[in-house]
């Protein structure tokens, strides 16, 4: 039960949060927080626990985010069935993409999928018929419903929105708890370890590699569903490089395969900049000097560091482990 | 338009594509060595060349030295660079997984570049030179001197860099290197010394390909990372660190570009070298050329 009492305690401090700071610009910090913490969260499927290098997770997200708006704005379905459809087409590209890439080796893979994100921008730069080019796709509806018991709910007010993403960034953390904790789980380790090993075993790699990529790339469209139903607005650019930057040095601060290490680190790379108030080239330059230290350096991340911590206090506490 | 007026305008979409294609197969040569000698997937190589530009810009549009002794300067300097990006930022990741390389490396290509923006502004710079702004006419259309430079220089040196791998000790070393590590270092080759010459060479190239085209394209920050992926994808079409393989497919893909710009327009060109690679990799999983890595 001690194991779990920060996290607790932590979930508790997010509940009081926006009773307690009223400043609407931190809500929507901690906002976009949860946001980045539902993507590192699924981007780490792929990259932390089965161990293939995807850079494609932020035009997932993107795919998500446009699919949501246009839906909502072009053709007039309902916000929820459109979500549906996001999570829907992020999952249906990652398997169109995964099938051929995951038969190659793991170095095409990354690269294969970092030009399926540059294709994908592209496409939502180019084709201004539909995605309205840079011009951005705007005025998107608010989501909106009426929860049981008759509390209405809706992503205009900007506490509900905060609530609502830290539902949504719980239900990740969870959903990838068990996952990891799971048979599946045990097979990506094994995968992510060693291939040859774990298909020696019986362990089909093919099927749990798809399965991790397509639900993080499901996840990632859920989050950029959110995201334009939260902004509403939604523009190219969210599926650029920089983005895909961000997910990577959470990930590797966190210390991959890591959900408390990546959840922190989320947090941590959201606040942080805003709260220093520097420019983006220079946050992008301090990012990719950190990522590189970590990289070099520091391999186990923030994880490394709690274990370190715990070793610590366990050994000090006389405890035989 | 006329069969003839085509086949005019087909030409000159083919020599503009022989100029990009020669800036393509400058940078791509660079990064085939990399990989093949060093073993390093090097994410950072296209931010290079944008740093090759500027520093081009520098010296010849700035200082105002003549073209000449600009361009050697501008490779001189990016050889300097190279060496200490080589000690910074390669040397630490020579032997680990390709995974940590290419964060590695991909964390340096994002602070170069954001770094260039913070200190420069993200507007293109223009650097015509005398060669740019005259030249021939040829069956009624217009070749500047510097296009014809451009290209009769990369042809010159790719047979300066063959020469150089296949006949003197250092580039026989290098091959080496590429074909065996463990033997190479069995029968006494200095690797970390092959794998420096290795990038100062990469680096040169840079150089040169920065001081030949900046004259003709313009130069700004973010222009790094699309050339990275760009080569990248040629890299793989041309067979992962083969060198003469990799030259083909980034010439083929500057005439394939060029004449799909001047057919269709310029909105998805970009794209085209990932199509190819996709296509490349799933029919011809080891590139077209290559059976392996080496060069």
């Amino acid at each position: 039960m001690r194991k779990w009492l920060p996290v607790i305690v932590l979930i508790a401090v997010a509940i009081c949060f926006p009773l307690i700071v009223r400043t609407a610009y931190f809500v929507q910090v901690l906002t976009l927080a949860g946001i980045y913490m539902v993507l590192a969260l699924s981007y780490d499927m792929i990259v932390g626990q089965v161990g293939s290098l995807s850079l494609a997770h932020p035009a997932f997200f993107g795919v998500g985010a446009y699919t949501v708006a246009l839906l909502v704005t072009e053709t007039g379905v309902g916000v929820l069935p459109a979500f549906v459809a996001g999570a829907a087409l992020a999952g249906l590209i990652a398997i169109l993409v995964g099938i051929p890439s995951f038969r190659l080796h793991e170095r095409s893979f990354a690269i294969g999928t970092l030009g399926l994100a540059l294709v994908l921008q592209l496409v939502a730069n180019n084709w201004m018929g539909l995605t309205n080019g840079p011009m951005c796709v705007y005025a998107i509806p608010a989501l909106a419903f009426t929860l049981p018991g008759g509390v209405k709910f809706t992503t205009v007010s900007l506490t509900d929105a905060y609530y609502g993403i830290l539902v949504v960034a719980l239900g990740t953390f969870v959903l990838s708890f068990v996952v990891s904790s799971s048979r599946v789980g045990r097979a990506f380790h094994a995968i992510k370890e060693n291939e040859l090993l774990a298909e020696a075993q019986g362990v089909d790699a093919l099927f749990y590699k798809m399965f991790a990529f397509t639900l993080g790339a499901a996840i990632a469209g859920v989050a950029g569903g959110y995201y334009a139903t939260w902004l509403r607005v939604v523009c190219p650019a969210l599926m650029g490089l920089p983005y895909t930057i961000t997910l990577l040095i959470i990930v590797f601060i966190g210390g991959r395969g890591s959900l408390r290490g990546i959840a922190l680190a989320a947090i941590l790379c959201t606040i942080l900049p805003e709260v220093l108030r520097i420019s983006d080239s220079a946050r992008l330059v301090i990012y990719g000097v950190l990522l590189l230290v970590f990289v070099l350096y520091i391999p186990g991340g923030l994880e490394g560091a709690i274990e370190g911590v715990n070793r610590l206090t366990t050994r000090r506490g006389g405890s035989p482990h | 338009m006329t069969p003839t007026a085509f086949l005019v305008f087909l030409l000159e979409e083919a020599i503009n594509g022989l100029m990009a294609g020669s800036m393509y197969a400058l940078i791509v040569a660079g990064l085939a060595l990399t990989v093949g000698v060093l073993r390093v997937v090097n994410f950072a190589h296209g931010d290079l060349f944008m740093v090759g530009g500027f520093v081009f810009y520098f010296i010849f549009g700035l200082l105002g030295i003549p073209y000449l002794p600009a361009a050697l300067l501008t490779i001189l300097a990016m050889v300097g660079i190279g060496a200490i990006f080589e000690r910074i930022v390669i040397r630490p990741v020579v032997g680990k997984t390709w995974e940590v390389q290419l964060v590695a490396t991909l964390a340096a290509s994002t602070a170069i570049n954001n770094g260039a923006i913070w200190l420069l502004g993200s507007m293109p710079k223009m650097t015509p030179t005398l060669l740019s702004s005259t030249g021939v006419k040829v069956f009624g259309f217009g070749l500047s001197w510097q296009r014809i430079l451009i290209i009769v220089v990369t042809g010159l040196t790719f047979l300066c860099l063959h020469l150089f791998l296949t006949r003197t000790r250092t580039g026989k070393a290098m091959r080496a290197v590429s074909q065996n590590r463990e033997a190479a270092e069995g029968v006494g080759i200095d690797i970390k010394g092959i794998a420096l010459i290795t990038f100062m060479i990469s680096s040169g190239l840079i150089g040169l390909a920065a001081a030949l085209v900046t004259p003709v394209f313009s130069v700004f920050p973010s222009m790094g990372t699309m050339l990275t992926l760009k080569a990248f994808a040629v890299l793989t079409v041309g067979g992962f660190g083969r060198v003469n393989g990799a030259i083909v497919a980034a010439i083929a893909l500057g005439i394939v570009e060029a004449l799909a710009i001047g057919l269709i327009g310029s909105s998805f060109t970009d794209g085209f070298a990932f199509i190819a690679m996709i296509v490349a990799l799933l029919f011809f999983p080891y590139g077209i050329f290559g059976k392996r890595v080496g060069i």
